[in-house]
């Protein structure tokens, strides 16, 4: 039994290329995956920066094949077939590798964005996927188990997590150490942007009590407004805008601040103590940095917010050794598992076989003592547990051997000495 | 005001009040080990950052604010009582009513790093409670009436709070330092926000100003009761004065006028160290 992982990332291919394999409804083409004769479980994981399929298979090379037509045909099937040769982007692992691979995956050790938290809810996903469409068995079941346990282990023991790495997490994070709540704040929008209004939502998910769109033109206020439930209103009422908001959000075009430090001076004061968030994504800045002087303004620029993104970034990078060393240890563990499957078949076999034994000769002598039923009852018993207790300890180290790359010469060894590959009948091969 | 500790003594056998008062300084050992576990936990908590030991010390913190409860009703139930009015006493009352009104507010969550501050003070506090309560003297406020307890208790509770006000403006002014210098704290740091900092310092002054107050008014009702005067003019009295009016400006800038957080933080962590020294410092002094 072998273990292959094949797909392509964002390492591998471009986005043009990923974006043709990339598929939202995994489960048709799973399903016919599964049904393949070279197939005896498959997972399949498709994000916008990864497609990934791990199957488990007993004939490693027509698998490999398997999954090389799956990728060409089945993948890029609503495109039509691949434009290009596919081979040239994908990856190949397998057996311990391929363990390794999915382990580092779900622990987001493997993404663009290292420690990003989407891809365990996406590998979750995918593993349902399967399932659901039955194409997930045993091996691939403990696989993303594990999987997912190292994940949360990675998360909890190591700071990858820890630090906003987008421009508008950084913000929200910025927010909440100012304020107490966001439930009760009101925030300003001035102009429009596609990162400007990406902070804008993440705050909103956190909680906000209004939100105000304020632009040159009122018709562009007014659209945006509406997509975001906000009022909209033009640029000439930022003074009265700015003076209720707690956050204020500004990406407007133009050589000139639109906020300047003289045209809020009344503003400021009528404020009082309560702190004013400037969230200044403008290029050149909307803001006069003499603003930032005032005691309660809290002005942080595009490039600000983009150097705590990049340290936090860094930090993060500076984790990964300790969840790599997470991986390794649970991988170890799950190879150790993986191995000792092998052993499985020998030691049912090797039990079949010394109880056939065991119950032709208990047969043979009961046969000639005459003993009454409780009497043969005793002697089976008693020869059952003779068995047993032999058996035990060479089971136990089979087990145990079978957990290193070693143990194979074991499972060889016991194969031979009791000729389990001579005959399945049960019988003495001796006879 | 008169000066803590003096008065018309009170004639008992001295190996009846060592006896008595045994278990008050014990309590407060076992207060200050608490006060202690809960500082090192809450160090550990930010350290680390883990919002379970914050949990944990605030927890250890309302145990030792049990014990130390329970420390002050032997004070009473001992015969004679260990007066309230002696400075270790009176110092461990007033960490005793902060870390009351701290466990207050650490019911919201984000406020636990208070107890960073909280609990090693109050350890500091009732340790130096415990080893000066063996060597206080019997009372000595006979024919005052229950002036000198109102004024140590009324006084105590505003020193405490206007204490706690200085410790969340320690906070806010690093904080905003931070926040100032583009230097944001990790999001998992379990680290009050500048805005509930800020909303401790403005209860705790709005609090604790009033008791102070009352605290001056009482010292004055025992002044009067004990020497017939008002005002006697002793250093005790004469700094407590300047310290209420410079709080009773404090207050009036705060609530009525556009003071910014920052300057009302600053103005807390000010105001109390004078407040600390003209009650407590000159008291040791002199």
């Amino acid at each position: 039994m072998k273990i292959l992982l094949v797909g392509m990332n964002h390492r591998s291919a471009p986005v043009e290329v990923r974006e043709r394999y990339a598929r939202d409804d995994v489960a048709p083409v799973l399903q016919k995956l599964a049904a393949s004769s070279e197939i005896d479980e498959a997972v399949l994981l498709s994000t916008c920066n990864r497609t990934e399929v791990v199957v488990v298979t007993r004939a490693l090379e027509a698998a490999r094949l398997r999954l090389q037509r799956f990728f060409r045909h089945d993948l890029a099937a609503a495109d039509g077939g691949a434009r290009e040769n596919v081979a040239d982007y994908l990856y190949e692992y397998r057996d311990g590798d391929a363990m390794g691979h999915l382990l580092r995956v779900t622990s987001s050790l493997d993404s663009m964005v290292v420690g990003e938290p989407q891809i365990l809810g996406q590998a979750k996903a995918a593993y349902a996927d399967a399932v659901e469409c039955s194409a997930a068995g045993p091996v691939l079941s403990r696989l993303y188990q594990t999987a997912f346990a190292t994940a949360k282990r990675v998360r909890t023991d190591t700071r990858i997590a820890e630090r906003p790495v987008s421009i508008a997490r950084v913000a929200v994070d910025l927010a909440r150490q100012i304020f107490e709540d966001l439930d009760d704040k009101h925030a300003v929008l001035l102009g429009a942007g596609e990162m400007v209004e990406m902070a804008l939502r993440s705050l909103r998910r956190e909680g906000l009590a209004s939100i105000a769109v304020a632009n040159r033109s009122v018709a562009n206020a007014e659209a945006l407004a509406a997509e975001l439930e906000a009022s909209a209103h033009g640029l000439d009422e930022i003074g009265q805008l700015v003076g209720r908001a707690d956050l204020v959000l500004t990406c407007v075009g133009g050589a000139e601040p639109v906020l300047t430090r003289e045209a809020l001076s009344t503003v400021l004061i009528a404020r009082r103590d309560r702190p004013l968030f400037v969230i200044d994504l403008g290029v050149p800045s909307n803001v006069e940095a003499a603003l930032e002087q005032h005691d309660n303004v809290f002005l942080y620029d595009i490039d600000d917010l983009g150097e705590i993104a990049n340290e936090n970034a860094a930090a993060r990078h500076r984790e990964t050794a300790l969840g790599e060393a997470i991986v390794a240890e649970e991988r170890q563990r799950l190879e150790g598992w993986f191995m000792a499957l092998r052993a499985a078949p020998t030691i049912a076999h090797l039990r079949r076989r010394v109880d056939g034994i065991r119950a032709r000769e208990v047969e043979r002598a009961l046969g000639r003592l005459g003993l009454d039923a409780t009497q043969c009852e005793a002697v089976d018993a008693l020869t059952r547990s003779i068995v047993n207790k032999i058996l035990h300890a060479p089971m136990v180290s089979l087990r145990r051997e079978a957990e290193r790359e070693e143990g194979l010469a074991y499972l060889e060894a016991v194969r031979a000495l009791f000729a389990l590959d001579d005959s399945d009948d049960g019988s003495d091969p001796r006879r | 005001m008169r000066r803590w500790g003096t008065g018309c003594p009170r004639r008992i056998p001295l190996d009846d009040w060592e006896r008595e008062r045994g278990l008050v300084v014990q309590l407060h050992q076992l207060t200050a080990a608490l006060y202690l576990a809960a500082g090192l936990v809450a160090g550990l908590g930010l350290a680390l950052p883990m919002r379970s030991l914050l949990r944990g010390a605030a927890s250890l913190l309302g145990v030792g604010a049990l014990v130390h409860g329970i420390a002050f009703s032997q004070l009473h139930r001992a015969d004679p009582p260990v007066p309230l009015t002696d400075i270790p006493a009176a110092i461990s009352f007033m960490a005793w009513i902060a870390v009351c009104f701290s466990l207050v507010l650490l019911y919201r969550a984000r406020l636990m790093a208070l107890s960073v501050l909280v609990a090693p003070i109050a350890f500091l506090s009732t340790f130096f409670a415990a080893l000066r309560l063996p060597h206080a003297e019997p009372a000595t406020t006979l024919g005052s009436g229950s002036w000198p307890h109102a004024h140590v208790l009324l006084a105590g509770s505003g020193l405490a709070l206007l204490g706690v006000a200085g410790l969340a403006g320690t906070l806010f002014l690093l904080e905003h330092r931070r926040l100032k210098a583009k230097r944001p704290l990790s999001s998992r740091t379990p680290w009050p926000s500048l805005e509930a900092l800020d909303r401790v310092n403005r209860v705790a002054l709005a609090l604790g100003f009033p008791l102070i107050t009352l605290g001056v008014i009482t010292g004055l009702f025992w002044d009067e009761a004990a020497h017939g005067a008002v005002f006697t003019g002793s250093a005790h009295e004469v700094w407590s004065l300047v310290a209420w009016a410079i709080y009773a400006v404090m207050a009036v800038v705060r609530f009525t006028s556009h003071q910014g957080a920052r300057k009302a933080a600053a103005s807390a962590v000010c105001g109390f160290l004078f407040l600390f020294f003209a009650v407590v410092g000159v008291e040791l002094l002199v």
